[in-house]
């Protein structure tokens, strides 16, 4: 792993002098802005679990954007062919990448961490929902990046690449809605692969394994699928 | 791992699909180190397949392949820290300032420190890059991209150098400035360059293999010009009996007409013959002396340079022959 470093450097300047980043940065926090400011006066709750559904919703709509061109716009631009001759491991350069990325969705939760700074000058809330919303959300959004990540793997067009990563996201948001059409036990299992079941009690303020495990499993198995998908040439 | 005296690549019986495509068959070859190798073929031989898979970014459908005696299946770093690789189209970073990139290349080389630095400066320097180090490599030209290419290429020091149509995209000055570099690296490094330019090979490889439709079609090109050396004779007389003595001259394999342009040429005006014969020192002597004892004046008769022309037009038209 001694060339991780190096590649997490170069990773963040290309996530940095791209103007993707900024533009979602910009829309998530404009939106998440605007989102807050009228929750709060409607509700007069110090309150951000409305905010968090929120930015889930908003997170599967723009990883997609920011994982798009991991590996898709290397493997168009035969950058891949540079890096993979170079002595690197495919590990090194999936980690890099990944965690670049989630840098950035990490960076755009800071700033959103001014909500709660104003909900605690102004008011009193209750600060565990709060914490564990931003572990959900970072959990989530480590799954979320593992996939994406994979389906930048698995193309060399970067819209392909977003438009798999958007559905499969839009999909297993709803799955639980298919699981009462289905029969014992299959109706657990699909229900139990709903992003929106496992996020749910971080948003309110509870921290089950099972849901972190989840999340953390997902990536780590979307890590080894790119991994593998970068390694089959 | 590499072992004194053992070939720096050696490729045995190497294939490679693409889907139902075959685009490399059954090659087999071995490089010798401080050679300077040329893979000439047409575009769509499969030259970048090979090297490709040689530099451990493909993996060959079958047969085996090893690099500094490093298998690049199962050894895939430690050929990848041997082998040093230009694509086609100088592929790089466009985010990326020259400079930074190439020092992001030496780090992940494996270089650090002052180390990196100096292997850097070196490079720039070796390839005249000094002006544009502060460019974003995405507003070079395409002379400078590949240049920044085969600079990236010298920064740790590889055993074997792959170059993929280096001078593509480059102006004659910097056409001969790449080849006097190319040159300049024989000994210390081993190098493998593929191009579709049958002069350019000629003029830098010590050595020249011959792909056409995946298949190797001589792993040495320029041995039998060699071994069996072109003589040109001009001599006045009638061909009929310039060509019957010269053929009676033992080690004289063939000898041709060259052809001649002018129509209205007499037939006491000397005209042009190809000979190939064996290598005998002795035989040009023997072919002066066999044409003066029948009354025909010689007015030259020397060796020509080995004709890679020759030989490759020779060989890519056989099994397209065979193919018809």
């Amino acid at each position: 792993m001694r060339n991780f470093a190096v590649l997490l450097v170069k990773e963040e300047t290309a996530l940095f002098s791209s103007p993707i980043a900024y533009a979602v940065m910009t829309v998530f926090l404009l939106i998440m802005g605007y989102s807050f400011t009228l929750t709060l006066f409607l509700s007069h709750q110090p309150s951000l679990v409305h905010i968090f559904f929120q930015m889930f919703v908003l997170f599967m709509l723009t990883v997609p954007l920011i994982t798009m061109r991991l590996l898709a716009e290397e493997r168009k631009l035969r950058t891949l062919e540079v890096l993979l001759t170079a002595p690197v491991s495919e590990i090194e350069i999936v980690l890099a990448k990944f965690f670049a990325s989630m840098s950035l969705l990490a960076l755009m939760l800071l700033l959103s961490g001014s909500y709660a700074v104003v909900l605690v000058l102004f008011g009193d809330p209750d600060l565990g929902p709060i914490y564990s919303g931003y572990l959900g959300l970072m959990l989530f959004g480590a799954a979320l990046v593992g996939a994406g990540l994979l389906a930048s793997a698995l193309t060399a067009n970067q819209v392909v690449a977003a438009l798999v990563s958007l559905s499969v996201f839009l999909l297993l948001w709803i799955i639980d809605n298919f699981g009462w059409l289905l029969p014992s036990p299959f109706d657990a299992l699909v229900t139990n692969l709903s992003l929106s079941v496992h996020f749910r009690p971080f948003a309110v303020g509870s921290v089950y394994l099972s849901d972190v495990g989840f999340f953390l499993s997902a990536a780590l198995l979307m890590l080894l699928l790119s991994v593998r998908a970068l390694a089959r040439r | 791992m590499s072992v004194a005296g053992s070939p720096i690549v050696l490729a045995q019986h190497v294939s490679k699909w693409y889907g139902p495509r075959r685009a490399v068959t059954d090659v087999s070859f071995a490089i010798e180190p401080g050679e300077i190798v040329g893979l000439l073929g047409p575009n769509g031989s499969g030259k970048s397949t090979i090297f490709r898979i040689l530099c451990g970014y493909l993996a060959p459908s079958a047969g085996t392949v090893a690099v500094a005696g490093y298998d690049v299946m199962t050894d895939s770093l430690n050929v990848r820290r041997a082998i040093s690789y230009v694509p086609e189209d100088a592929p790089l970073y466009d985010h990326m300032r020259v400079g930074e990139f190439l020092r992001f290349m030496a780090r992940i080389k494996g270089l650090r420190g002052a180390a990196s630095a100096s292997a850097v400066e070196a490079a720039a320097a070796r390839l005249d890059l000094g002006g544009v180090m502060t460019m974003p490599t995405g507003k070079l030209s395409r002379g400078f991209r590949q240049r920044v290419s085969i600079a990236q290429a010298l920064l740790a020091d590889p055993k074997l150098l792959v170059l993929d149509e280096p001078t593509s995209g480059l102006d004659p000055h910097q056409v001969i400035a790449v080849r006097d570099l190319i040159r300049s690296l024989a000994g210390r490094h081993t190098v493998l360059i593929a191009s579709h330019v049958l002069p350019e090979i000629e003029k830098i490889a010590t050595r020249v293999m011959i792909l056409l439709d995946g298949t190797l079609l001589t792993t040495d090109a320029l041995t039998g010009s060699r071994e069996h050396p072109a003589l040109r004779l001009r001599a006045a007389g009638p061909e009929a009996a310039i060509r019957a003595t010269v053929s009676s001259v033992a080690g004289v394999r063939s000898i041709a007409a060259e052809p001649c342009g002018d129509a209205a040429k007499q037939p006491a005006e000397p005209a042009s013959y190809l000979i190939e014969a064996e290598r005998r020192s002795s035989l040009a002597a023997e072919i002066i002396t066999a044409l003066a004892g029948r009354g025909i004046a010689v007015s030259e008769l020397s060796e020509t340079a080995p004709d890679l022309e020759r030989v490759f037009l020779d060989l890519t038209r056989q099994p397209r022959k065979a193919a018809a």
